[in-house]
């Protein structure tokens, strides 16, 4: 799914943030990108999602290679990824059904379509009952769950989070983890980035380690 | 077609529900923008009231055209003809040489002298009156193509009073043109600003509907329908602004200039200024977010 050859990502010439990073995710995989904050992490996430290009090398997702997308189909390769951030990033004034439906309306699903989708992905996140409120009333481990929601709403093939517990409680942040571990086991290929060791130690994934840009180390992680 | 009417039908809502969410920032906003759109409008209407309170004398001018002892009737009216032609002629009379006679002593305050009635020493003429547009050279360059005809002995001119003052009156019409472009200019600022700042604001949310893959044209819709709304208020509050200012300052000048002429008596707010005045406002609102928001996802990808 995911595919890193020789890449290598450098600002104004100078500055270094990854060098001949080569990894390659299979359809259906998980796993944990770990490092110090600074370490890459980030540029390699906004690689994957086409917010940047690479200084060398190649990035390829389902076999397509970013550097050749701009424009629409790179807004319709997006449309196909799902992305979790630190900060649920909801929109406050929508409603949570509005923001879980975000997804589907910039993708052109019908208005018929909507609801069930939308309806589907909070069930899963147990926030159908929120439906009508808006994020604001919501608490901070609620409006990740609306984040996670929007993300997997429109069923994508792949799935990026960037430090998806960071603001959470231990208690909280398993449970987000659990329902990764369960979008995985349907089939969706998943990427988390966190420098949160409890997290990734807690879980039988594969882990790359990136530190100063480079990839030190790739190698399954042990079971609780 | 569907797709494309639910996208805008989404677009309009979710322009709405920004703009109710933040309704008194907003209404706050249109009337201050249409206070400011109404200040060049204003100015424009004055200056037109103005303009329709000038007499027609003082910008028509007028030439006694001395004809030619020997000019024979059909070259006379050949040269009525000529004259006639000009766009800037407003009159042409023949004058005979004795009512010629009576009118120059007149005007030169003289009564006609006994001895000049028997042996009137002037030739027929014609009263040519014109007003001209432009400046002052073409004017000129009128009375030297009269002087030049070989049909003409003389002429007596006697301009306008804008031509008389046309270096004050072009230095004022200058110094007007400047300070109302500049009026211009700084409104269209103001507008093109505010509809900026409102996508400068929302940076977080344009980064969030790219990454969601949102095409460009989903991401500026709600935007600029924001700003047509803001661009046809803030026009409107202008407009209204313009008409009760110059039913106010109309009703003044009636009182104190219908006694003089009945054409003072109201000055109608002229519909060029208030078309002008709302296409202004929604296109420097329109263009102004047009602009951030090409910026933000020029800078984003």
């Amino acid at each position: 799914m995911i595919e890193f050859e020789g890449v290598a990502k450098v600002y104004d010439g100078q500055r270094e943030a990854l060098s001949n990073v080569n990894f390659r995710l299979a359809p259906g995989e998980m796993a944990f990108l770990t490092g110090h904050s600074g370490a890459g992490k980030s540029t390699l996430l906004r690689l994957i999602l086409g917010f940047e290009t690479a200084s060398s090398g190649v990035v390829r997702v389902a076999g397509t290679d970013l550097s050749t997308l701009s424009g629409e189909k790179l807004a319709r390769y997006r449309r196909r990824v799902g992305v979790v951030f630190q900060d649920p990033n909801l929109e406050d004034d929508l409603s949570i059904y509005d923001n879980v439906a975000l997804p589907l309306r910039i993708s052109g699903f019908s208005e018929s379509e909507i609801p069930k989708r939308v309806n589907a992905a909070l069930s899963r996140v147990d926030l159908s009952n929120q439906a009508k409120a808006r994020p604001r009333v919501l608490s901070g481990g609620q409006q990740q769950r609306v984040g996670i929601a929007r993300a997997i709403v429109h069923r994508p093939a792949l799935l990026v989070a960037d430090e998806p517990t960071g603001n959470l409680d231990p208690e909280l942040s398993a449970r987000v983890m659990r329902m990764f571990t369960q979008f995985q086991q349907l089939g969706v290929t998943i990427l988390v980035a966190t420098h949160e060791r409890a997290v990734v130690e807690s879980l039988p994934f594969r882990r790359l380690v990136i530190e100063k840009g480079s990839l030190i180390s790739d190698g399954m992680g042990s079971n609780r | 077609m569907n797709r494309w009417l639910s996208d805008h039908t989404q677009a309009v809502s979710d322009a709405w529900k920004r703009t109710s969410d933040r309704f008194t920032q907003f209404i706050v906003l249109v009337c201050l923008l249409g206070i400011l759109l109404a200040i060049p409008g204003w100015l424009a209407q004055i200056w037109i009231g103005m303009a329709s309170l000038v007499p027609e004398d003082a910008v028509r001018s007028e030439a006694i055209v001395f004809l030619k002892q020997d000019l024979d009737v059909e070259a006379r009216i050949d040269l009525e003809r000529s004259l006639s032609e000009m766009p800037s002629a407003d009159e042409i009379v023949f004058v005979p040489r004795s009512a010629a006679l009576e009118q120059l002593s007149s005007q030169d305050g003289l009564e006609p002298i006994a001895d000049l009635k028997t042996n009137n020493p002037l030739p027929d003429a014609l009263r040519l009156k014109f007003t001209i547009q432009g400046v002052q050279a073409d004017e000129n360059q009128i009375i030297e193509n009269l002087t030049s005809d070989q049909r003409v002995l003389s002429l007596r001119y006697y301009p306008s009073t804008r031509i008389q003052y046309a270096s004050l009156v072009e230095m004022l019409g200058l110094l007007g043109i400047g300070l109302f472009a500049l009026t211009i200019i700084g409104v269209l600022m103001a507008v093109f600003l505010v509809a900026a700042a409102d996508v400068v604001d929302d940076r977080r949310r344009i980064e969030l509907y790219t990454l969601l893959g949102a095409s460009r044209r989903f991401i500026r819709r709600p935007y600029l329908y924001r700003a047509t709304i803001l661009g046809v208020l803030a026009g409107l509050i202008a407009c209204l602004v313009i008409t009760l200012l110059n039913e106010v300052l109309s009703s003044l000048l009636a009182i104190n200039l219908k006694a003089l002429d009945a054409r003072f008596a109201n000055f109608p707010v002229d519909g060029r200024i208030l078309i002008g005045v709302a296409l202004i406002a929604v296109l420097a609102s329109w263009v102004g977010a047009e602009r951030a928001v090409s910026r933000r996802l020029k800078a984003l990808n």
